[in-house]
């Protein structure tokens, strides 16, 4: 008996009716970047139910190290971890006293790895990342991006996990500066550079790690509540002056 | 040979074997009395080429910054042998009384290969990765001194690779990345950034 015409319509469509929605559904289903597309000129902006146009600004802080990675030996008795975590509770502390939500990467001594860091950070996909590390040499604060190309191409849903951070470095960078411009304004001794330090490269978003040393040569420096207050506060000062631009960040 | 004189060899053999192992047991205890010294300095084969003058990109701690310095070295025609000549030349330097970057007792530059197109590979002794002081800056002085004399003394270079006895390591000492390979242009840039201050 031969098949009516719309029952052949019905199968067919029920055949092509899964792979459109998959197709659909893929920028969701393969993470946060799916290809930029520039609205047109004349149309009104979207949304932010449809395709938000700007993000909530969340901060995620790294202390760096923890668990068995104790980190530097600031001295005998203080590892570079706990001062890292006691830095970090104050940034986030500081950013949420300027309305600036921001959560710890780790808020124990827990360990992991840097490319389960930089998992965590890309699933969450914050508007900033924030390593922080602390040292007994030098003197002042040093802020890090990602030691890459600038030029690197690595969009779309599929990045390179050893350059991931090349679509996002342009970004850092202007973040890098303008926080040290903020910093250095209030005389603070600071140094910007680039840095091969992970998990810088593997994170898809703007990113920069920061290294605090003490400014009188003491470490004991360090462990004082008003030294990571002033440093922090001074961090989360530099952040509120360019929240708008965060905020809007692709 | 008559029995006499038979015995008469025995006992002198006898005699022999009872001195030498004296004197292997007198040896034994002088080793364990006194233990041969480490030596700091790396041993190298005397290298017979002509002096050259070469540029060394030197740390310095207390400036936390890179400067470049030029040495006169002996440097053979061979390409591999003169990298292990600039980085013994560059060991030396950090080994001295008066470093500006001092680097562990022990520490050495066990071998510098070049891997055509442009590949070096660096591998460098636990005693100087344990010996590194742990730090972001510190490190990449480190990392970015070893390359940069490299690449500027070495034309073609464009990538390079930090082995630690032999084996591939995290990080230096807890922060900079020894599981990639660095881009030379890049520790360039890092180099300028080094010298800027």
């Amino acid at each position: 008996m031969p098949r009516s015409k719309g029952a052949s319509y019905r199968r067919t469509a029920r055949f092509l009716t899964g792979p459109l929605f998959l197709l659909l559904l893929s920028p969701l289903a393969f993470g946060q970047n799916p290809p930029a597309v520039a609205p047109a000129a004349n149309q009104p902006p979207a949304s932010t139910q449809a395709a938000p146009a700007l993000r909530t600004l969340v901060v995620m802080i790294d202390p760096a190290h923890g668990g068995s990675d104790l980190g530097a030996a600031l001295n005998q008795a203080i590892p570079e971890k706990d001062v890292t975590l006691a830095i970090a509770r104050r940034f986030r502390e500081q950013l949420g006293a300027r309305g600036i939500r921001a959560v710890l990467l780790r808020d124990s001594d827990a360990s992991l790895s840097t490319d389960q860091r930089a998992q965590i950070v890309n699933a969450a996909h914050p508007a900033l990342y924030v390593a922080i590390h602390a040292t007994s040499q030098g003197n002042g604060m040093r802020i890090y991006t990602a030691m890459l190309p600038a030029s690197g191409d690595n969009s779309g849903p599929f990045v390179d996990w050893e350059t991931a951070q090349s679509s996002a470095l342009s970004r850092s960078r202007w973040v890098q500066d303008q926080v040290a411009a903020a910093i250095q304004r209030t005389g603070f001794p600071l140094r910007s550079l680039i840095a091969p330090l992970r998990p810088l490269n593997n994170v898809t978003v703007p990113a920069f790690a920061v290294e605090i040393a003490p400014t009188t040569g003491t470490v004991l420096q360090l462990a004082s509540v008003d030294y990571q207050e002033m440093v922090t506060a001074a961090l989360a000062n530099s952040i509120a002056a360019i929240r708008g631009k965060l905020e809007g960040a692709p | 040979m008559n029995p006499r004189q038979l015995t008469f060899m025995t006992a002198i053999l006898f005699a022999v074997a009872i001195g030498m192992s004296l004197y292997v047991w007198q040896l034994r205890r002088h080793e364990v009395r006194n233990p041969p010294v480490a030596t700091a300095q790396h041993v190298a084969p005397p290298v017979s080429g002509p002096m050259e003058k070469v540029t060394l990109w030197v740390a310095h701690d207390d400036l936390g910054a890179l400067r470049a310095q030029s040495v006169s070295i002996p440097l053979t025609a061979g390409r591999q042998e003169r990298t292990q000549e600039l980085m013994h030349a560059l060991l030396d330097l950090y080994q001295d009384k008066n470093s500006p970057h001092p680097v562990a007792s022990g520490a050495e530059i066990h071998d510098v290969y070049l891997v055509d197109p442009g590949l070096v590979v660096i591998d460098v002794s636990q005693a100087f990765a344990d010996g590194q002081p742990s730090g972001v800056l510190a490190e990449e002085l480190t990392v970015a001194s070893m390359i940069q004399t490299l690449s500027v003394n070495t034309p073609g270079l464009m990538r390079a690779k930090i082995l630690v006895d032999g084996q591939e390591r995290e990080t230096l000492a807890g922060h900079a990345d020894l599981t990639g390979f660095y881009d030379v242009s890049q520790v360039g840039e890092l180099a300028k950034q080094l010298a800027a201050q």
